[in-house]
């Protein structure tokens, strides 16, 4: 690709190390974007001397310094996404001590939600990298471009979304896009100035790469994907611009308003997609995306210098403690004015180039579609497949929408405007609340700030003066160096800058941006005459919802279902199985005996005494009477009429005898009539499990 | 008797060593004899194992107990890196447990079962068939047992008592599935690719996958596999540092070692794939990654957490094997290795924390980076590793274990096993990281006098016990920038088995 733009490329090949081995390339855009890296370590760096003089553990802060340079700088030079992955976690892990830096309570929770996005990111993205290498067979990101197009002909469009999906969450993360942007607010203020000029203006610069690379080349002409980008940078823009015209800290302000410009630069990258969708080329939204990064990083090291000579000072951010602190420092105010002017794009300045082309290439887009190149694409699509895609080519082809979406950029154009003259004027131009604080101010003027430490702040603040005076001459040059990244042809016709049609852009953001200046800033936000912060403190994404689901919910669910399943599960199956196995044993252990019970407490009850059947003695008594009168007999005709009164003597009687044998024999017999039963029984119950067992195996077969 | 004699050497060696330590009673007296014994043992078997690996000849008869069954040694790759691993760690262990020891009572006892287990073990790494590593295993079981309760209070001999009952229902469960591959195949040496051939099994195809099943959840429980992990977060916090390092880092991949003897020498990948116990397989590992990560996640001993993390990572491997996948295969194999080094490298700078400080949960540990900033150096490396960030060790083993997953054909667990791993690896940077970033930022607020009172500042462990730490994180993440020759040779083991 590198081709394109007619460049030469130096490629470096590392094999071997981390399995793949390391694919560096030294080619137009990852050339400037080194030499960015570059001035700005050197820059900040030259900075930190004065600004970290104070400050112990400079050992620690300077090593992670310069490894983050290395990582950042790798980041910049990969040329697959495996060798992009590995310096992105490097970079991610090493910029933590940054934000930790200083160990205060809000820095260590700041430095909590880094490391926690930085982690997660790096997951997400190293599944979509997975996905990805699964799919593709390739990383490299040359071969990137005709591998998707081959997985989208083998319909692998979805997996190639979820994939591009996971790699867009990763590198949003970085990059500060909304939803993800929570990190940048709260980390920006809290780590050293030189090292928030650094995490503000080139490290999220690595999550644009990153998203550069998944959307020009995995998604290049898709309009779905131009969407879901364009829609993200509209939102992060707004988002980041409203935050910062609430803020009241300086640090804070710049961080969300870094936010707002990732979402410029998010609107070019996803513009590149609309206008290549379109069939156009994307040129004007590819260079605009590439002069407003350069852009951002140069603003971002002059304002957060300016914040961090502010704060080498007075240890405070707050805009009412420092109010008035600029005044009578022509230097910082000259350097902090060209930043000021710069962002919010005023003609003259190179945010004025850069926000040009990104409005300029909306409404190439817009006027495209009326004229109907997109809309007849569209159709085209829409009748080939689903709903959805219909959806997206309506969403797509729809005029509305995009004047929609230019007014927004306006707006959001405008609000810039205003924070940065809200910031301007409460340090540099407005005194002090308090008369002696402003006169300690005052008298700071000659000693707040060394030699060295103005003189490379001055450096960037030059430049950005020159690429704004002479665009032709530099930005054009920047920008057809860059546009081969994007994949994006050479302009097909010159941007005249500053000709009225595209003056009027800008100078309607100014206009709103002063009247928002005028009508919100200095009336609804202030109080008493001092900057009040109305943001509702509760409205904090982080706060509200992040942290509640992953430090609360997620492991409180998981974590007591996990230690049930870890602590009860076996002892649980133990005690069962413990319980059942001898409840089942002693049954079986008393099956015969347990019969034997229950028949006896059942149908043959042992009786507990002896049983008179009245009936049954009849034939004894009636025997014995015969046998006592025969014996009476017999001993009347032996003795005579003496003997037969002491005959009758019950003792003598052979009644009891006969009963008693009676009894006997009745006993036995019955005896043996329960026993043949019982027999009978079992016998009958064997005969029942017989056939049951017979039944059984007559049903399986 | 017969074959190549060097193959029993390094397994009787320590063995004899160990039971010297023990009987010998001059030891008891003489520290720096019993000292002098242990590391000539170690390093002695250090040597012969390495010369056993060396050495051309590779096969070693030890008797012939029937016709079918003897006790059989071989080395192959996987023999070769088990062993290489074992015989490694195993003497920096050792050399760390010189000082370590000495805070604790009755170091012959430790010493000589610590010695006689890396005999089992090179011998467990040797075994030529499954009747050899199932005598072995055992014996492993009932030797590594004194470690676990050496400490002998009455919590140490409820866990070693929970560590043999595991152990021997596990080993139980498994030998039923010995039982039934000896009724189909008499000969149960171990074959690259498998022994079985379907027709032998034709008819039996349920009870076999019931069997193998059996063998799987069996010897799983070693590798501290769910439904039978339960023995590895009680056993490891209770036994002396040094021998949690070794129980964590090597024991438990004895687990994963039996699972690669039976699923690919024995069963055969090509028999189980596809089959229900594949997908209970994955299940069970994939549950014990999450169950483990998110467990440790919740624990505030550190020596527990660290048991729960081992039992989330070896179900990385296990997840791995189970996949019968070749690239997934190079991955679980690379983080046996990996894992290992890290564990140790863990469990030893959790031994010096407690051996400096007599600190043992995590909340105690803020501001620990101004005691010993390079041990706490280490740990943070190699947590780094666990977490899986490149350019370290761990980063490449997850690599391969998602290619793995992704190119397997095993339906929605291909892409939920990955997004699995990469959830655990969140939790892992969520249980590790947080001491680092506590003992190297313990706030502007953190009073240094507490420490200064102790006089604990800037107080790293003596070199005995930092240089192994020293050499298990260097080899962590080294291996992670260059791991081609690893690599390579385990893609020449996946090729024979797959």
């Amino acid at each position: 690709m590198a081709e394109l733009a007619g460049q030469k490329a130096a490629d470096i090949l590392i094999p071997g190390i981390c399995g793949f081995g390391l694919h560096l390339r030294l080619d137009g855009f990852r050339l400037i974007y080194t030499l960015i890296a570059v001035l700005m370590w050197s820059v900040s760096g030259v900075f930190s001397r004065e600004y970290m003089a104070h400050y112990q553990k400079r050992v620690r802060y300077y090593v992670f310094f310069w490894i983050t340079f290395l990582a950042t700088a790798g980041v910049f030079l990969s040329e697959d996404l495996y060798t992009t992955f590995i310096f992105f976690e490097v970079m991610s892990f090493t910029s933590y001590v940054w934000v930790a830096f200083d160990e205060k309570k809000e820095s260590l929770r700041a430095a909590e939600t880094y490391l926690a996005v930085a982690v997660i990111g790096g997951m997400v993205m190293l599944m979509g990298l997975f996905v990805l290498y699964d799919l593709l067979g390739t990383l490299d990101m040359d071969q990137l471009p005709a591998a998707a197009a081959a997985a989208a002909r083998q319909g692998y469009q979805a997996r190639l979304y979820g994939a591009g999906a996971l790699l867009l969450v990763g590198f949003g993360a970085k990059a500060g896009c909304f939803p993800l942007h929570i990190w940048l607010p709260k980390a920006h203020p809290v780590a050293p100035a030189p090292a928030s000029a650094l995490l503000s203006g080139i490290l999220t610069k690595t999550g644009i790469f990153g998203i550069i690379v998944v959307s020009c080349r995995l998604f290049g002409a898709d309009a779905a994907w131009g969407l879901l980008i364009t829609g993200l940078g509209l939102i992060t823009m707004f988002l980041g611009a409203l935050l910062a015209v609430f803020s009241i800290n300086l640090k804070r302000t710049l961080a969300c308003s870094s936010v707002s410009q990732i979402g410029f630069i998010l609107v070019g990258v996803g513009m590149c997609g609309m206008l290549a969708s379109a069939g156009a080329n994307p040129s004007m939204a590819a260079r605009g995306a590439f002069l407003h990064m350069v852009n951002h990083s140069l603003f971002k090291l002059v304002l957060f210098l300016c914040a961090g000579a502010v704060f080498m000072n007075l240890h405070q951010l707050d805009l009412n403690q420092i109010r008035g602190f600029g005044r009578k420092k022509p230097l910082l105010a000259g350097c902090f004015l060209m930043g000021a002017l710069g962002i919010s794009g005023i003609p003259g300045w190179s945010g004025y180039v850069s926000k040009t082309l990104l409005h300029e290439s909306i409404v190439e887009y817009r006027e495209l579609i009326a004229e109907g190149a997109a809309g007849a694409a569209g159709a085209a699509k829409a009748e080939a497949v689903s709903a959805a895609a219909e959806t997206i080519s309506r969403l797509a082809g729809n005029p509305v929408l995009w004047t929609a979406a230019e007014w927004i950029f306006l707006i959001t154009g405008g609000m810039t405007v205003s924070y940065m003259l809200k910031l301007f004027f409460a340090i540099f131009v407005e005194r002090n609340e308090d008369a002696k604080r402003q006169a300690e101010f005052d008298a700071m003027s000659g000693r707040y700030m060394k030699g060295a430490s103005g003189f490379v702040l001055a450096i960037p603040a030059g430049l950005i003066l020159i690429l704004g005076m002479l665009p032709d001459l530099t930005m054009n040059r920047l920008a057809d160096l860059g546009q081969g990244f994007f994949l994006a042809g050479g302009m097909e016709h010159a941007v005249h800058y500053f000709g009225l049609a595209n003056l009027k852009g800008g100078l309607i953001s100014i206009g709103i941006g002063i009247l928002l200046y005028l009508l919100v800033i200095r009336t609804w936000l202030m109080a008493d005459k001092q900057y009040a912060d109305r943001w509702p403190k509760k409205l904090d994404l982080e706060e509200l919802i992040y942290r509640p689901i992953l430090q609360v919910l997620l492991p409180g669910v998981f974590g007591a279902v996990f230690g049930l399943l870890d602590q009860y599960l076996i002892s649980t199956l133990v005690t069962v199985f413990l319980a059942v196995s001898a409840v089942v044993c002693r049954s079986m252990d008393h099956l015969a005996d347990g019969i034997i019970l229950l028949a006896r407490r059942t149908t043959h009850r042992q009786a507990k005494e002896p049983v008179h059947h009245a009936e049954s003695d009849r034939l004894a008594r009636w025997l014995g009477r015969r046998l006592d009168s025969l014996a009476r007999l017999r001993i009347w005709r032996k003795d005579g009429e003496k003997a037969a009164g002491r005959a009758s003597t019950a003792s003598s009687s052979r009644i009891p005898g006969l009963v008693r044998l009676e009894e006997a024999v009745l006993r036995n017999g019955r005896l043996v009539e329960e026993s043949f039963s019982f027999g009978l029984m079992l016998f009958c119950i064997g005969l029942c499990l017989t056939l049951g067992y017979l039944l059984l195996e007559f049903i399986r077969f | 008797m017969e074959g190549n004699m060097m193959l029993i050497l390094p397994v009787l060696f320590p063995i004899l060593m160990g039971i010297a330590v023990l009987a010998g009673k001059g030891f008891r007296r003489n520290r720096k004899a019993l000292i002098g014994a242990v590391l000539a043992g170690l390093a002695g078997s250090g040597v012969l194992t390495g010369a056993a690996l060396a050495g051309g000849g590779d096969w070693f008869r030890l008797w012939q107990l029937t016709e079918h069954t003897a006790v059989e040694f071989q080395i192959d790759g996987v023999s070769r890196l088990f062993a290489a691993l074992t015989a490694a760690v195993w003497l920096l262990a050792g050399i760390y447990s010189v000082v370590y020891m000495t805070h604790e009572e009755d170091e012959c006892r430790f010493f000589g079962f610590y010695l006689i287990v890396l005999g089992v073990l090179i011998a467990l790494d040797f075994s030529a068939n499954l009747i050899t590593f199932y005598v072995c295993y055992e014996m492993m079981t009932l030797t590594s047992l004194p470690l676990v309760l050496h400490e002998r209070t009455r919590e140490a001999v409820m866990a070693g008592l929970k560590y043999l009952f595991y152990s021997v229902a596990g080993a139980f469960l498994a030998l039923f599935g010995i039982f039934f591959l000896t009724t189909v195949c008499q000969d149960l040496t171990f074959t690259p690719g498998g022994i079985l051939d379907p027709a032998a099994i034709a008819g039996k195809e349920g009870l076999f996958l019931a069997a193998v099943c059996c063998m799987v959840i069996g010897f799983g429980t070693k590798a501290g596999m769910f439904p039978l992990h339960g023995w590895l977060p009680t056993a490891h916090p209770v036994a002396p540092a040094p021998a949690s390092a070794v129980l964590s880092g090597v024991i438990t991949k004895s687990g994963v070692l039996a699972l690669v003897r039976v699923v690919y020498y024995i069963a055969g990948p090509d028999l189980l794939r596809g089959t229900w116990v594949q997908s209970l397989w994955i299940v069970l590992t994939l549950l014990t990654v999450f169950m483990g990560s998110m467990l440790a996640y919740k624990e505030p001993v550190m020596k527990k957490r660290l048991a729960y993390s081992t039992v989330s990572q070896v179900s990385y491997v296990l997840f791995g094997l189970s996949l019968l996948e070749p690239t997934a295969f190079v991955g679980a194999l690379s983080h046996v290795v990996f894992h290992s080094l890290v564990k140790n490298a863990l469990f030893l700078t959790a031994g010096a924390i407690i051996f400096r400080t007599g600190w043992t949960r995590v909340s105690q540990m803020r501001g620990l980076g101004k005691v010993m900033p390079v041990t706490l150096g280490c740990y943070t490396l190699v947590s780094l590793t666990l977490v899986g960030i490149p350019p370290t060790s761990g980063f490449i083993s997850k690599w391969y274990l998602a290619q793995g997953a992704l190119a397997s054909r095993t339906g929605a667990f291909s892409w939920i096993g990955p997004v699995i791993l990469l959830i655990s690896a969140l939790l892992t940077a969520g249980y590790l990281l947080p001491l680092t970033i506590d003992g190297y930022f313990p706030g502007a607020d953190f009073d240094e006098a507490k420490l200064q009172e102790r006089s604990l500042l800037g107080k790293e462990p003596s070199l005995w016990m930092l240089v192994p730490i020293l050499i298990l994180t260097l080899g962590a993440v080294l291996l992670g920038c260059f791991p081609g020759p690893l690599l390579h040779g385990l893609e020449t083991i996946a090729q024979s088995v797959l």
